[in-house]
């Protein structure tokens, strides 16, 4: 997919070196650590992980989400030249909502059940500016007009129970996009729905994206789903980025190897049933007892090729291995090209 | 709706003849004669039998119900036989031979008392423990959360008699700084009305208090870990707007049911608050009619108070269902 | 305690007692304290106006304030004096607001105490055809509360409220018992009463008025020797237009006689009952009134914990206030040094005498028929244990018998625990004996069912019973019933057990309110179901002999042939305690001091003035 955006000097959101830590009894939990993206204006880009590698907790951290009496942020995060982090609570507050929106993996219990669909979409717009019931009402109306709700005008008044699953994620995006954001982070969004409604969805906020030029975080599991929506593809292991290219490039030549497990997990119409899945083994490190060197080496079963026994000790830095494309490995690229090519080769069905 | 409310009281007023039925099936079946307890000294064959007579007693049980049954609707004499019988119009609840009164009137005096006494007590432990509550809440493993609930604990551990007690001996007799409680209506006396009720609306409030503020604490915590809430922020509304419209609205929801339900069981009477500070309440009043085996008394006040039970169970389950829309009567 | 027992109080509404003959202070003060009814103190007590208080400086009785009294109780029993029945009841009405033709004199000393004044009457009664004809003369300017007179037919109309049993009802019934109206097959007295009428040509020629409505003459069916106290319990008048039947009293307040009125009466936990002066008595037609206080008022629905504790402080009103009813055990070792003397700082304003109770217990004599099982049963008795778990010295002495010896001359010692049983047994019972006894006795040891209220105490009580019975041999069964209707079971032979525990107070100092009661089938608290032909006769000879003191010798006599019997084993005399606010006082107690009165067991109502 190709997207019109102006090249500019600066990307549209930078985040550097962002570390997200929260004080327990056990000790700190360090939920992300020296995570750095940057996505241009109108790109989508997708943030892969398992559960708890962080990815949740960085899109919070964006929205400003995260309850500050509990967790230390550190480093930066600059959306469209402006920083976010050192931003005042009441500052954040103003930008949630109006320019960068979230949609979230339940739309059941993200819902707020006491309230009407139309009255929790009208208290985003009154969030952020002063209009007349009577037009904000009318607002809502074409919104879910907009993503493909029937007969609105009866569903405006509809409670979130009364809604089918797939009707409430669309009511989400309805009131994510009622002020126009720039960007909208969608949090696993299609998850707890259907298949059938799964593709509906992503469709969904594909095309509004198109429409309404939209910066798009795509926060997700499921490498399955990425191939359609994103631009770029970022792993998260660890609460650490561990690969970043655009999706085609981390398709075809992924070299990270737990970027290479998770495509080795995917299930796949265009794959022979005798080629068995292969799901990582092992589990993924707690965030309180990191692994000293590189936080994949426990699952990893390449690291006895790295001399030394580098992957025990040092923490791997992310690196350029081509344009676009950084990996966090201490193999030598060549032998992680190999590794690869390997392993795309069973899954591809040949010998 | 209104179908439902229609089906819940025909139910009400089966359960209510069920009830009433049972109240004097149970008293026949208890040992001793009231005929004979409420003959006086030394009573003779006959004398018993006379004022069994007068009783009503002497009837089958199953006429003697149904005597209570057209009083409620028609209205009943009792002692026929004075120069001035006792005219009990409808809904005659019956008359009380023991106290020479009745039953209707007898509730109707000591209703007022219980209904200051909850009211009172009830809008001090829904004030104090919902706002320690959320202030808890919101201070969640800091200081303040942890000092409210070690209060609770203490406030829950200690029984009611002993608080009474307590505050009577220290409060009353010791330091003098209130009079003996001494009840009089609040419309005729303001402010010895607040002298005698601060006491039992304090130990009435202190037990529910506890029990009130751990419920709002865990509730609101819950409800503040909910994905609407995280929503609500994410759209970018104020902090007090997602506090209170979108987690405390959820999140007091089911203290709707319980502060509807122990406010009906103390509109039935606080025996022994009532008791230990001498109020005229309907628990006291219940206490007496049990232990002078006064057939009439015990069955109205059953009748009156389960009446209050199940009506105020009805409203809760409505107001519950006003208040989340997910809830459906059928 | 038992005695706190709502059940057991309902059951022993009372009646009188004299003669205090174990009290402390009782034979020191006999001489120096006048009789209340001869001797007016030196203050005019005029109604509705400020009293004349001639005596400024010196100490005594004084007119004026409120009188506080503190009670457990919801209510009054019952107001309607056909129906008031019960001890401290009638000890109050009888000093405020109902006069009867005859009342007991304010006294510390009980013999004193338990002689009869003139009330309504000019004096104590006339008896004549050997005491079958009783005669009273009415004083001149008597009146009700309304003004009207109280005449004869007042009188008879209130005593032939009695009558009519579907309606007034708990109340005493000597009227029914005594005056010469035939009795129906049935049992029940020919006249109805004067709601149904039936009888009333009956009634009115058993009690007859002389035409001026100043003399009132009651023909008995039987020599009745104590007439002149039968008189005090139900005989007060009540004027025929005012009378509404069963709500008498109640729904309106009850025409007063006495020298106050009921200002306004509600019951319950807070209740209040006040009385005022009442404007149309006057001191002239009345000397055995002397109503210091200006008011009364009752305190319903009080804990009695906190009725001790208010007194023990005496604050406020409080120190013009006495309880109605006796103490609490927790707080007896505060007020008193010993079972019989107040701590120092309580003399004159507390007291600790008999009451006018007796506790037993009855066997019931048809199921346990053998002589030498039952004086078993009372040698095994560990009535040691029983007293301590009761209250220890401050629930009262051991009983001999059930003539308690506050009623005066009709006690004497039985020797029940030194002679009868056939040889000495002492207090904590001798098992040894008793199994000897059951041997003797020709029959093997019986199982033995106990009857007792459950309580807690009864419940310890029962357990003492059982293992001191057992001790001996017996097998003993419980049987625990509810508390509020341990008579009303007990009294059914065929819901009763074997034994169980009993208690008795008497009407009036005679024991003639005692034995017959007690032994006989038409007693009504048989609970022994004694029916003895020869002894029914000598109970007779008893009630009808006319030379009082001839007639103490006879109950003395019965009282032993009782114990002899073993019909019920003695178990106590019990003291009861009582406590005043610190600025009341009595006209005629030691030092002006607090005393209970024995007539009735009670507090000296019409005695008590303001100390100012």
């Amino acid at each position: 997919m190709t997207t019109p955006g102006r090249p500019a000097e600066h990307p549209f959101l930078e985040i550097k070196d962002l570390g997200v830590a929260f004080p327990t009894e056990d000790g700190l939990v360090r939920a992300v650590e020296g995570v750095s993206l940057s996505i241009e204006r109108g790109r989508t880009l997708a943030i892969v992980g398992e559960s708890g590698s962080g990815k949740s907790v960085t899109a919070q951290a964006i929205m400003g989400l995260i309850d500050r009496k509990i967790a230390t942020v550190t480093g930066e995060i600059w959306l469209d030249g402006q920083e976010l982090i050192g931003l005042p609570a009441d500052d954040l507050q103003a930008l949630r909502g109006a320019q960068v929106a979230m949609i979230f993996q339940d739309p059941m219990s993200s819902l707020h059940p006491f309230y009407r669909v139309g009255d929790q979409i009208t208290e985003a717009i009154n969030a952020h500016r002063s209009i007349r019931a009577k037009a904000a009402r009318a607002m809502a109306l074409e919104m879910l007009r907009r993503v493909g709700i029937p007969a609105p005008e009866r569903r405006i008044d509809d409670y979130p129970h009364q809604l089918s699953g797939g009707m409430r994620q669309r009511v989400m995006i309805a009131m994510a996009l009622i002020n126009a954001p720039k960007m909208l982070i969608a949090d696993e969004p299609t998850t707890a729905l259907d298949v059938t409604v799964q593709a509906q969805i992503l469709e969904l906020i594909t095309s509004l994206q198109d429409e309404f030029g939209i910066t798009v975080i795509m926060i997700t599991h499921d490498l399955g789903i990425v191939a359609d929506v994103a631009d770029d593809v970022a792993v998260m292991y660890g609460g650490r980025i561990v690969e970043v290219a655009p999706t085609g490039v981390l398709y075809a030549q992924p070299e990270m190897p737990y970027t290479l497990g998770l495509l080795s997990s995917i299930p796949r119409m265009d794959r022979e049933l005798s080629v068995r899945l292969e799901p990582i083994p092992g589990n993924p490190p707690s965030p309180i007892h990191l692994p000293l060197g590189c936080v994949f080496q426990p699952r990893c079963m390449y690291s006895d090729r790295v001399a030394g026994g580098a992957c025990l000790s040092v923490r791997p830095d992310l690196l350029a291995t081509a344009a676009g494309h950084l990996v966090r490995c201490h193999l030598p690229a060549e032998e992680r090209r190999q590794i690869s090519q390997g392993v795309l080769n069973v899954l591809a069905g040949g010998s | 709706m209104a179908a439902y409310v229609v089906r819940r009281l025909i139910l009400m007023v089966a359960l209510l003849f069920v009830l009433t039925a049972a109240v004097f099936v149970l008293f026949t079946l208890l040992p001793g004669d009231p005929a004979r307890l409420t003959c006086g000294k030394a009573c003779s064959a006959q004398t018993i039998e006379a004022n069994r007579h007068r009783l009503g007693y002497d009837q089958p049980i199953l006429t003697q119900y149904e005597e209570f049954l057209s009083g409620l609707f028609v209205g009943r004499t009792f002692s026929a036989d004075s120069p001035e019988p006792i005219v009990c119009n409808a809904p005659c609840l019956g008359y009380s031979f023991t106290r020479h009164e009745q039953v209707l009137t007898l509730i109707a005096k000591a209703a007022p008392t219980t209904f200051w006494l909850a009211i009172g007590a009830f809008i001090m432990w829904i004030i104090t423990g919902i706002s320690l509550g959320i202030f808890a809440a919101l201070n969640h493993g800091h200081w303040p959360d942890r000092l409210v609930m070690g209060i609770s604990l203490v406030g829950y551990s200690l029984p009611s008699f002993f608080i009474g007690l307590v505050l009577i001996f220290f409060v009353v007799i010791k330091w003098s700084w209130l009079p003996f409680p001494s009840y009089v209506s609040p419309f005729d006396n303001p402010f010895q009305f607040l002298q005698t009720m601060i006491l039992p609306w304090i130990v009435l409030a202190v037990l529910n208090t506890a029990f009130y503020m751990r419920l709002t604490r865990n509730q609101v915590l819950e409800t503040l870990n909910e994905d609407y809430v995280r929503t609500a922020r994410a759209k970018g509304l104020p902090e007090r707007t997602v506090v209170v419209k979108h987690a405390l609205r959820a999140g007091l929801t089911p203290l709707v049911t319980a502060a509807g339900m122990d406010l009906a069981y103390l509109l039935g009477g606080a025996i022994i608050t009532e008791s230990i500070f001498n109020l005229p309440g309907l628990g006291a009043l219940a206490v007496s009619s049990v232990l002078e085996s006064d057939l009439p008394l015990i069955t109205g006040i059953t009748l009156v108070t389960s009446t209050v039970i199940i009506v105020a169970n009805l409203v809760v389950d409505l107001l519950y269902a006003v208040i989340d829309p997910r809830v459906r009567l059928a | 305690m038992d005695r706190m027992d709502k059940g057991w109080f309902r059951a022993l509404t009372l009646g009188a007692v004299a003669a205090l003959a174990l009290s402390a202070c009782g034979g020191s003060t006999a001489t120096s304290v006048p009789s209340a009814a001869s001797q007016a103190p030196g203050v005019s007590t005029q109604p509705s106006t400020a009293p004349a208080t001639t005596a400024p400086a010196t100490a005594g009785p004084k007119s004026g304030g409120t009188v506080y009294l503190l009670t457990q109780a919801d209510q009054f029993d019952q107001i309607d004096p056909q129906r008031a029945y019960t001890g401290e009841d009638l000890a109050f009405f009888s000093a405020t607001i109902y006069r009867s033709l005859t009342a007991f004199t304010y006294s510390p000393d009980n013999p004193t105490a338990s002689k009869l004044s003139a009330d309504l009457a000019t004096d104590t009664g006339t008896p004549t055809d050997g005491a079958k004809t009783w005669t009273f003369t009415l004083r001149d300017g008597v009146t009700f509360q309304d003004g009207s007179p109280i005449t004869c037919a007042d009188i008879a109309y209130g005593a032939s409220r009695t009558f009519a049993t579907d309606v007034i009802n708990q109340g005493p019934t000597y009227a029914i018992a005594y005056l010469d109206i035939p009795t129906l097959a049935d049992g029940t007295s020919a006249y109805k009463g004067p709601y149904k009428g039936t009888g009333q040509d009956l009634y009115d020629k058993a009690v007859t008025c002389s035409p001026d409505g100043k003399t009132i003459t009651f023909h008995l069916k039987l020599a009745v020797a104590d007439f002149n106290y039968t008189v005090t319990l139900g005989f007060s008048p009540v004027p025929k237009a005012a009378d509404t039947g069963e709500s008498y009293g109640v729904a309106k307040p009850p025409v007063a006689s006495g020298p106050y009125m009921v200002q306004s009466y509600a019951t319950g936990k807070g209740g209040k009952m006040i009385l005022v002066r009442n404007p149309k008595w006057n001191q002239a037609s009345d000397s055995y009134h002397h109503p210091y206080p200006d008011q009364w008022e009752v305190d319903f629905g009080l804990d009695p914990k906190v009725i001790d504790q208010r007194l023990i402080q005496s604050t406020g009103n409080d120190a013009f206030a006495m309880q109605y009813g006796g103490m609490q055990p927790e707080n007896l070792a505060t007020v008193f040094a010993d079972p019989k003397t107040p701590n120092t700082q309580f003399v004159g304003r507390a007291d600790s005498s008999y009451d006018i109770y007796d506790r037993y217990l009855w066997i019931n004599v048809q199921k346990v028929s053998n002589l030498q099982i039952r004086q078993a049963m009372a040698a095994a008795l560990d009535r040691s244990a029983l007293r301590k778990n009761a209250g220890g010295d401050f629930y009262g002495d051991y009983g001999d018998g059930t003539i308690k010896p506050n009623i005066g001359a009709d006690y004497a010692p039985t020797g029940m625990w030194d002679t009868l049983l056939g040889q000495k047994i002492p207090d904590t019972g001798d098992p040894a004996y008793a199994k000897s006894l059951i041997a003797k006795s020709g029959v093997a040891a019986p199982t033995l069912t106990y009857s007792y209220p459950d309580t807690p105490v009864q419940g310890k009580a029962a357990a003492i019973v059982q293992a001191s019975l057992q001790a001996a041999g017996f097998t003993v069964k419980l049987q625990p019933l509810p508390s509020g209707s341990y008579y009303s079971t007990v009294f059914d032979p065929k819901k009763a057990g074997d034994f169980g525990t009993g208690g008795w107070g008497p009407d009036w100092p005679n024991a003639s309110t005692v034995i017959p009661p007690l032994f006989t089938q038409e007693g009504g608290w048989d609970l022994s179901q004694v029916n003895d032909t020869a002894f029914n006769a000598e109970v007779k000879a008893a009630q009808t002999e006319t030379d009082r003191a001839k007639q103490s010798t006879l109950w003395q006599a019965l009282n032993v042939e009782t114990m002899k019997n073993v019909w019920v084993i003695p178990t106590f005399f019990p003291l009861a305690q009582g406590m005043i606010g610190t600025k009341l006082a009595t006209g005629t107690g030691p030092n002006g001091g607090f005393y209970r009165w024995g007539p009735y067991g009670s507090n000296p109502y019409g005695d008590f003035y303001v100390k100012q």
